[in-house]
């Protein structure tokens, strides 16, 4: 009798378990969904794929736009890949905007398999005048080509540099006016006001960094190569143009060598990128860490707090001046 | 040529990647011989989920990854029993609940940075702490490996008979998984997941085919594991390769090695029987 009644409490409790724990999964599914809000009615919807092309668009847009963000913030770009519901928000999508160059190599998938025929797409860089990998300087042998993978020939970090981003926020300032020429007077004033912002930021970085022309930086991944093209330093990468790899010990012998021939007293990590090994090497050549953002991927936090792209850009030139003082 | 005992780092790499190889080798050898040559693999992993989990809740991720360590790794012993014959499947299970979580919860985590370096541990980038860590680690786990040695001994080869004759088979049970699970959490964070779950089982296979008794095989898993990874280091600071994958290739190399001279070994011996 007891045992009867034992099992059948079993019984219900299990089947309590099975239904809670399915009601759970359900309930996240539902949670998850993630798209345009009720805000982006009338407005023009643009999907953009990392950190600088949506700030890019937010500027020039203004209040006439919707931008999502693909790449969720906080992540390190190159080692995203977009999921079933990041293809369901270009589905309801007027435009996507990427960078391009080889920064994201899953855009030409998404751009074939998307449905939306009225989607307008837009390679923000494709005005730029790219800079080819060098592969010779700072790197004897050829162990970073495995690092470019999916970069292809060309350095895709274009908007470290202020007169890059001038031109990406052309690009995107011409396919809003073709998308939504009612309001093309506002984009052509956005744009102008963000593109004297970026004049004066290189005003500021020429001004400030002329004293130290050819001198070298060490970073964690050769993200800075326009940056240090316009104002003629010299990067030392600890890993090639792309992040997040384990670095082998010639490497990380001929970089501490390196810092202590050119009397480096800095080397830079990235927020995306664990520290650790910036900071042994830091160690052993007797320098300081600091932060420098590629801005590839700034976290929500920092999103919320105001940082966009002039203001890290001001940040990191800071602390350029402050490893070389 | 600079000598490798010039820089820092590298000194450090060669004695931490020294103690956790030895370290690795004893456990393997008695996981092995459990069959449950992919621990290394599922508590990696498992621990990869504790890490994420330290992340969300707020608390240190290095305590979250040990307590999910332990954690799994009961589980492993808890599901074993269960599953009689295919007692391996307990790794597979658990394996698959690490991963499935660490997936799931890694997409709440704010900073990749963080989740990362818990990934992906690289034996060239190791700090003071870790390495004073690692020595207290070794320090204790070769102590109690050697206090237990007979009971492990027994248990490795018969579980039931040990336990009839009188070990406390479930006590030497837990201690060994509590230092397993530690040892894993630890040496995967310091030199990464796949040091550890190779150097678990594969110098351990090399050391099967010649050893002749149980602690020959401890001894030549040891000699393997080392001598792989001191190995492994010499050449990427030589010759620019990545640490960790070559430090496997030279233990899957010696294994390959010493199948060849058994074989040889053994058509010798029967060519002169013959």
């Amino acid at each position: 009798m007891l045992q009867k009644r034992t099992r059948k409490l079993k019984k219900r409790l299990a089947r309590m378990l099975v239904l809670s724990m399915m009601a759970g999964i359900a309930g996240l599914g539902m949670g998850c969904r993630r798209g345009f809000g009720k805000e982006a009615q009338g407005k023009v919807k643009v999907v953009a794929s990392i950190y600088p092309v949506y700030d890019f668009v937010q500027k020039v847009g203004g209040d006439q736009v919707a931008v999502l963000m693909l790449v969720p913030s906080g992540t390190e770009p190159h080692t995203w890949e977009p999921s079933s519901r990041d293809m369901l928000v270009l589905e309801e999508a007027d435009m996507f905007v990427y960078n391009g160059a080889g920064m994201e190599a899953w855009a030409e998938d998404i751009t074939q398999s998307v449905q939306n025929k009225d989607l307008m797409i837009v390679e923000a860089s494709c005005e730029v005048e790219l800079l080819k990998i060098d592969h010779d300087e700072d790197h004897e042998e050829d162990h970073d080509e495995e690092g470019h993978h999916h970069h292809g020939e060309f350095d895709p970090h274009v908007w470290l540099s202020p007169e890059n981003a001038k031109i990406e926020m052309r690009t995107i300032m011409e396919a809003l006016k073709k998308a939504d020429p009612e309001h093309a007077e506002i984009y052509e004033k956005n744009f102008q006001a963000a593109s004297q912002e970026c004049d004066k930021l290189d005003a500021e970085y020429r001004a400030a960094l002329s004293p130290y022309e050819g001198k070298h930086i060490v970073v964690a991944h050769e993200a800075y190569g326009y940056l240090c093209h316009a104002y003629g330093l010299e990067q030392i990468g600890i890993e090639g143009v792309s992040a997040d790899q384990e670095p082998d010990a010639a490497r990380m012998r001929e970089i501490i060598d390196m810092a202590k021939e050119y009397g480096i007293k800095c080397i830079f990590f990235e927020e995306l990128v664990d520290p650790k090994v910036a900071k042994t090497i830091a160690d052993e050549a007797g320098c300081q860490t600091a932060a420098l953002s590629p801005l590839d991927g700034l976290t929500q936090e920092d999103i919320d707090s105001g940082r966009e792209y002039f203001s890290v850009m001001r940040d990191n030139l800071n602390s350029i001046l402050k490893a070389f003082a | 040529m600079p000598s490798i005992f010039y820089y820092a780092y590298m000194q450090r790499a060669l004695l931490v990647g020294f103690l956790l190889a030895l370290l690795v080798a004893c456990l393997g050898t008695v996981m092995v011989h459990k069959r449950l040559s992919l621990i290394g693999d599922a508590l990696s992993h498992s621990s990869l989920a504790g890490v994420a989990l330290g992340l969300l809740g707020g608390f240190n991720p290095v305590i979250g990854a040990m307590a999910a360590c332990v954690v799994a790794a009961f589980a492993i012993e808890g599901i074993r029993k269960k599953l009689g014959n295919h007692s391996e499947l307990a790794v597979a299970i658990v394996l698959s609940t690490g991963i499935g979580l660490a997936g799931v919860m890694s997409g709440f985590v704010k900073s990749s940075a963080d989740f990362n370096s818990f990934l992906f541990g690289s034996i060239v980038a190791i700090s003071k702490f870790e390495t004073r860590l690692v020595i207290v680690l070794a320090v204790v786990v070769l102590f109690s490996f050697f206090l237990l040695y007979k009971e492990l001994f027994y248990i490795s080869f018969d579980e039931q008979a040990a336990a009839i004759s009188g070990v406390p088979v479930g006590l030497v049970n837990a201690i060994f998984t509590i230092l397993t699970a530690v040892t894993v959490s630890i040496a995967a964070r310091t030199v990464g997941a796949l040091i550890v779950s190779s150097l678990m089982v594969v110098p351990v296979a090399g050391a099967m085919s010649v050893a002749r008794s149980y602690k020959s095989t401890i001894v030549w898993s040891a000699v393997i594991s080392v001598s792989s990874t001191i190995g492994g280091l010499v050449l990427s600071f030589y010759c620019g390769l990545k640490p960790g994958g070559t430090i496997v290739l030279i233990s899957v190399l010696w294994f390959l090695l010493l199948h060849i001279w058994k074989w040889a070994a053994g058509a010798k011996t029967i060519g002169k029987g013959a």
